[in-house]
């Protein structure tokens, strides 16, 4: 991301990089879980998905910049995830997609306790949370929260 | 012979110049409420109103109301969670009238659309809201956001960007 100067971290980053770091690990999730629900999607509900992949992979490297820009080292992405149920329909894969972007929503929800990132955050979790909704097909109050 | 009330309230304010008191004046009412306060104070004010439109949707136009019912049930434990978060300070009572909710179009379709808006509109002032709170309040602030903006995305059934 071209304009951000990498700087070394002090202890008053510490928490925001905390934060993002678990931000990150959880669009690292994403990402690779929505490889997994693809291959069990067809028509405009893949096509979606793949979307959506795509909108995971760009967070990610939001984020990979921004912890960067704080002089940390990024998470690295693991080589796989559990997936914590099996996904052999299209049912499976939706209510996979909706875990995945629950997942992201309490990412960046925690991360709106850090003051600096506040505003970021609030906004980031919006997409999670409306693709949360739309996998799930319906609304939940609190987004976010368990 | 019983001074009158105006002699007390002045005496007592002579008394206070003369003895150069600092305490709160008792008769000066409440202080005012700080900043965050405030602003729970005006997010329980806006779920009030949103919930007033949703019922005044649902009771006109009752084919909506399956779905309404379901983002109403969001918004009442949006206001439940708000009022949890605060006790009303002394002489400060959050009184929100009645009826105070957007006025309804004549079609059940330009309903969906006004309260899309509005829902719009209240996560866009629950963000304005983060700055000068502490981080749990923001916490549920944010939240209430994202809530709204998938109410939004169903009441024109949009697909997420």
């Amino acid at each position: 991301m071209t304009g951000l100067r990498a700087r070394r971290a002090t202890s008053n980053d510490a928490g925001a990089v905390t934060a993002l770091q678990a931000a990150l690990a959880a669009e690292h999730a994403a990402v690779y879980g929505y490889g997994v629900a693809g291959a069990q999607l067809s028509g405009s509900a893949q096509h979606d998905a793949l979307r959506y992949w795509s909108e995971h992979q760009k967070a990610r490297d939001t984020l990979t910049a921004m912890i960067a820009a704080h002089g940390a080292t990024p998470v690295a992405a693991q080589a796989a995830y559990d997936v914590p149920f099996t996904v052999h329909d299209s049912g499976a894969a939706r209510r996979l997609a909706a875990r995945l972007e629950d997942g992201v929503a309490r990412a960046y929800l925690a991360l709106v306790a850090e003051q600096s990132l506040r505003e970021y955050a609030a906004k980031a979790m919006q997409p999670p949370a409306e693709r949360a909704a739309f996998w799930r097909g319906t609304t939940t109050a609190f987004p976010g929260f368990p | 012979m019983l001074a009158s009330s105006a002699t007390l309230l002045a005496a007592a304010g002579a008394a206070t110049a003369l003895t150069g008191c600092a305490g709160p004046n008792p008769l000066a009412g409440p202080p005012p409420l700080a900043h965050d306060v405030r602003e729970v104070f005006g997010a329980i004010a806006a779920e009030e109103a949103l919930i007033d439109t949703y019922n005044r949707a649902i009771a006109r136009y009752s084919g909506l109301s399956g779905q309404l019912a379901l983002l109403l049930a969001d918004h009442r434990a949006h206001l439940a969670r708000l009022r949890a978060h605060i006790i009303e300070p002394a002489g400060h009572r959050l009184a929100v009238p009645p009826g105070h909710g957007a006025a309804l179009p004549g079609s059940g379709s330009a309903t969906m659309t006004m309260l899309a808006s509005a829902e719009r509109s209240a996560a866009s002032a629950c963000l304005r809201r983060l700055g000068a709170v502490p981080a749990a309040t923001a916490q549920l602030f944010a939240s209430i956001a994202a809530s709204e903006a998938t109410h939004a995305q169903a009441l024109t059934s949009q697909v997420p960007a």
